[in-house]
């Protein structure tokens, strides 16, 4: 397809589409603000999934955001070899980390016969987006390196082109087919974020990081609870 | 300051149409082109490149042909044409790269422009803009440093390991987004081309890059050296850091999995498995 169409378009009609849809999801069904975890139902395979995941897509992510908003940090940062090294290393392990979490996640929803009961089809749109997303990633850093430095040369320009809306795609459209897969998914996991799951994202409790611990405690005679019911 | 609307109106349309006459002058926008488009691969009327001299070049083929193969040089070459081969043939199967933003009109533009300057005694484009100094070792490492980072570029170039690598970098060796450079100084048949080369990149990924960050002729010279003493020592391209990046980042994620099993050691087992299973202190002491 024309490249102006999927890099100097599409996002816009992504980033649209998740603002319009974001607020108006959040006005009329705000209690579907929600991860929709199914953690009760099984949590032994659970804990193999969402945490490796979860830490893996953060960091990751975090590091796509510095490249974007600081982009001459990460060069001056990898000006020196070993530098480079330890940011494009570190960078792989999380984003297998993510890789690992994620196949957990998918493994454990198709055989666990209650999780498999809860997920829907939007679920499943996220999961394969998502498998898309990390899987194009990780063969971009593996066989397209050094990612971190030329993504602050190639691709915080055309963002910023795109943010000033004036799209110049001569940057990214050059650029190898598995890079576009990974740009163009992208901005589809940013269109669809709003009709899934995704959405608990923005609203993660953050203050559970720094509120003061609270234990539950049941002080009454469970097993006698038990015995009469 | 309020804008006489039809006035400026009248003003765009003379100066949009002066611009379509191609006969004119060249504008400073056909020589801004062929400076960051064409300079790099070819002169005129100072010898081949990367790609042929282009002095008369209008004369060794028709306007037709010319502007088509301007267009699209991929599409030429493909359609059997036997010119297009030989061209091909004598640049070492180096490709013309389709220049982005190109169109019928500023083809035509150009060609004029390189009819007029064919037609000089000496174009100011039939040499390079960098010294013919001889290259001495002090060169060679701050070609090095270039390359890796360690000294940055006046124009705010990015370095080339990014995207490059070339054997003898040690460690994981350079980017793997574009060609191993260890040959490059041999496959551009030597110190001139590659010259030409850097003073503005045409590669579709680098251009719109060093257009605004172009390389100083000091400091391509340092390049040069370094590539040259590459390709004169190292023998082969340097060997793929594929695996060994790969295999690094499996070692990274296990580690970081033995953190989180470690970290978490007492995850649902101090309360909530007893509490299922209904095996809690509290439980028992009823």
């Amino acid at each position: 397809m024309n490249d102006f169409v999927l890099l100097g378009v599409l996002p816009y009609i992504a980033v649209v589409v998740f603002l319009l849809v974001t607020i108006q999801r959040y006005r009329m069904k705000g209690f579907s603000y929600s991860s929709l975890s199914s953690q009760f139902l099984e949590n032994q395979h659970h804990f193999w999934g969402s945490v490796p995941f979860h830490y893996g897509i953060l960091v990751v992510l975090l590091g796509h955001v510095i490249g974007f908003l600081m982009p001459t940090a990460i060069l001056s940062w990898n000006a020196e070899p070993v530098r480079l090294l330890i940011l494009e290393v570190t960078g792989i392990a999380f984003a297998i980390l993510t890789l690992v979490g994620l196949v957990n996640i998918v493994l454990r929803r198709m055989t666990n016969r209650l999780a498999r009961r809860v997920t829907t089809w939007s679920d499943l749109a996220v999961y394969a987006l998502l498998l898309v997303q990390v899987i194009s990633g990780i063969a971009i850093a593996v066989f397209e390196g050094w990612g971190s430095s030329w993504f602050a040369t190639s691709l915080t320009p055309w963002l910023w082109s795109l943010i000033k809306l004036s799209p110049d795609v001569s940057y990214v459209a050059p650029l190898p087919g598995i890079v576009k897969v990974h740009i163009v998914n992208a901005f589809l996991l940013i269109g669809f974020f709003p009709f899934t799951r995704l959405v608990h994202v923005l609203v993660v409790p953050n203050p559970y990081l720094w509120r003061k611990t609270q234990v539950v405690i049941w002080n009454w005679d469970r097993s006698r609870l038990r015995k009469t019911t | 300051m309020t804008l006489n609307a039809p006035k400026t109106l009248l003003i765009l349309f003379f100066a949009s149409a002066s611009l379509a006459r191609g006969q004119d002058p060249p504008s400073e926008e056909t020589i801004a082109f062929y400076e960051q488009n064409c300079m790099s691969c070819h002169t005129i009327g100072g010898g081949r490149l990367t790609g042929p001299d282009l002095k008369g070049v209008s004369e060794r083929q028709t306007r037709e042909w010319l502007v088509g193969f301007i267009l699209d040089p991929k599409k030429v070459i493909d359609s059997g044409d036997t010119y297009a081969a030989e061209i091909l043939r004598e640049s070492r199967g180096a490709l013309m790269t389709k220049v982005p933003g190109i169109d019928r009109t500023l083809a035509e533009k150009l060609l004029s422009f390189i009819d007029a300057e064919s037609a000089k005694e000496t174009s100011r484009y039939a040499g390079l803009q960098v010294s013919d100094r001889p290259l001495t070792d002090a060169d060679i490492a701050r070609g090095r440093r270039l390359f890796l980072g360690k000294d940055r570029f006046e124009g705010g170039a990015p370095a080339c390991v990014a995207c490059h690598t070339v054997n003898g970098l040690g460690g994981l060796g350079g980017g793997r987004l574009g060609p191993d450079l260890t040959s490059a100084y041999a496959r551009l048949e030597g110190r001139n081309a590659l010259a030409a080369w850097l003073s503005a990149p045409p590669s579709a990924v680098m251009q719109p890059v060093y257009r605004k960050h172009p390389v100083e002729s000091e400091e391509i010279l340092a390049l040069v050296a370094f590539l040259k003493n590459t390709a004169e020592s190292g023998s082969s391209d340097a060997p793929p850091a594929t695996l060994s990046f790969l295999l690094a980042g499996f070692g990274g994620a296990i580690a970081l999995l033995l953190v989180f099993d470690f970290l978490w050691r007492k995850r649902y087992r101090a309360v909530r498995r007893p509490l299922a299973s209904g095996r809690l202190a509290l439980d028992r002491q009823s």
